[in-house]
């Protein structure tokens, strides 16, 4: 009973603070982490925690905008990634989240270590999605959305860009089987990827996602930061 | 790709079934007229389009050829009465498109009902048969079968393909099973049920390349196993199919020992006319999957070793 209370309680989190993150994204203002301080978590256990869920994304405004975040939401994610170090033997997306974020920490924090160097901050290993069926590479993709922002480079994205038409077919498989937070971050890809099939109709295709899922806010999320960067004219 | 044997197997027990289950194929001379004489000529048309295949695939083993060639004139003697049937129908509702679509393919097979085939000369004279509403995969499909008779579909095909959904290759996300359907019938009718799979559009023939795949791989997962061997089929009239092996091992998996295959899931209960309603289709189209796809492997085997 106490397991499944937690667990709400964090999905709850997680979802306050994506609903920020995209207010933050419509309003072009900053990430308000008005999910962090809740009354039952004086410790702030669910907030690293729901932080670390979300990723880099908690500062995707700032990254997008670009603006500074502010200090306290600096701290927070900070404090998220020393909280939650990948384990030796832990997942790629899981090494490749914790990447995400210190990658991001590093382009607003003058006090992290810099830019990325050194054995800890060099990219994980990128070749189990050249490996992957089409499907398991658009699941994979969606859990690593974070890391689909225009500009920056790394082997997930690489992976991403050579495989077009698979992540677009992982798209369909995603919308047809209703999970749209799957689909979201497989579009907000495809928004960022060339040779996507025209017919796909990805544009509309994410206002669909965001018409069937968007009360969601980490479907919305994505939704949103694929119509920023695609206004931006991430592509091209 | 998929092991040939196992495809045909498919096949080889659809037909046993079908076979031991022939007088499923009936129709029903004393049905109130507001139901409707035509609604039991779907299935007999189905088996003879699908037999006519068999045979000029030319795949399958001699007790195959031997099952379809009884199939055939089972039907055509006992369930059309000699194609006298199709001339009663055509009485009761003379514009149905119906008789004369499950004419065509016993004609083809060398059976003949004269006054079928006057009726037919003289309906497509008229303006009526070609105004009437059908939706476009079954106007193109009609438009086909006319092209097979010998007459010039006053609609031509080329015409019709951009009215039907596949023809449009829209957003590949909204399919759903009632538009898979359309889209299974439009490549049938294109190709002329597998036989010109060069009869499709280059731009149709990208598209489905492209999208198919999923569809296949969310359908088989759905275990719909009748849309899967549709769409099963539609991969045997590409191009380059597929042949898919998780696909061709879940249908196979899907089929029963005695070749039934059902439709969702797993096995329905009923009469054994009810049942025969309810699987007759998934059965017929495991065994036009069977052989096209077959054949499409035997080619490739070919192409491989010359």
């Amino acid at each position: 009973m106490e397991q499944s209370g937690t667990s709400t309680l964090l999905q709850g989190a997680v979802q306050d603070i994506a609903s920020d993150v995209v207010s933050a994204l419509r309003g072009g203002d900053h990430v308000r982490m008005s999910g962090t301080g809740a009354a039952d978590d004086p410790e702030g256990h669910f907030a690293l925690a729901a932080v670390r869920v979300l990723g880099a994304d908690l500062l995707l405004p700032h990254v997008l905008f670009p603006t500074p975040p502010a200090p306290e939401a600096l701290a927070v994610f900070r404090n998220t990634v020393e909280a939650f170090p990948p384990r030796a033997d832990a997942a790629p997306t899981v090494r490749w989240s914790h990447w995400a974020m210190r990658r991001t920490l590093s382009r607003f924090d003058a006090s992290s270590s810099g830019p990325l160097a050194g054995d800890e901050d060099a990219e994980p290993d990128a070749a189990w999605l050249d490996a992957a069926t089409w499907q398991v590479l658009t699941h994979q993709l969606a859990v690593l959305a974070p890391l689909a922002v225009p500009g920056d480079d790394c082997a997930v994205a690489r992976a991403a860009r050579r495989r077009p038409v698979d992540v677009a077919r992982g798209f369909v498989r995603a919308v047809r089987r209703r999970d749209w937070q799957q689909a979201a971050g497989a579009g907000r890809w495809l928004t960022l990827t060339e040779g996507v099939p025209d017919e796909l109709g990805l544009e509309a295709g994410l206002d669909f996602v965001e018409l069937m899922g968007g009360n969601d806010p980490r479907v919305a999320l994505q939704v949103q930061a694929a119509r920023v960067m695609r206004a931006a004219g991430a592509l091209v | 790709m998929t092991d040939t044997r196992l495809m045909h197997t498919v096949g080889a027990r659809a037909l046993e079934w079908l076979w031991a289950h022939r007088d499923g194929f009936r129709l029903e001379p004393d049905v109130d007229p507001e139901v409707g004489f035509l609604e039991r000529f779907k299935p007999v048309g189905e088996l003879a389009l699908i037999c006519r295949v068999l045979f000029r695939e030319g795949v399958a083993g001699s007790r195959q050829a031997e099952l379809a060639r009884k199939l055939l004139d089972h039907t055509w003697r006992h369930t059309l009465d000699g194609g006298r049937m199709l001339v009663r129908g055509q009485r009761i509702e003379p514009l149905s498109p119906i008789p004369f679509e499950v004419y065509l393919p016993y004609k083809e097979l060398g059976y003949s009902e004269p006054e079928v085939e006057r009726a037919t000369v003289l309906y497509h004279r008229l303006d009526s048969w070609a105004a009437l509403e059908l939706d476009p995969t079954r106007r193109l499909g009609l438009s086909a079968f006319q092209r097979r008779f010998g007459l010039t579909p006053r609609m031509p095909e080329t015409d019709i393909v951009g009215s039907t959904w596949l023809g449009r290759t829209p957003e590949p996300w909204t399919v759903s099973g009632h538009i898979a359907y359309d889209v299974t019938h439009t490549v049938f009718h294109l190709t002329d049920w597998g036989e010109h799979p060069d009869g499709l559009p280059p731009d149709i023939a990208d598209y489905l390349a492209t999208w198919l795949p999923v569809w296949i791989d969310d359908w088989l997962d759905l275990e719909r196993w009748d849309l899967l061997g549709e769409l099963l089929v539609v991969d045997a009239c590409l191009p380059r199919p597929t042949l898919d092996e998780r696909a061709w091992q879940g249908f196979a998996a899907a089929q029963q020992a005695d070749g039934a295959m059902p439709a969702v899931r797993t096995m329905p209960e009923g009469e054994p006319d009810e049942l025969f309603d309810m699987i007759y289709h998934p059965t017929l189209v495991a065994a036009f999957a069977s052989v096209l796809a077959t054949s499409r492997a035997l080619s490739e085997l070919t192409h491989a070793a010359s």
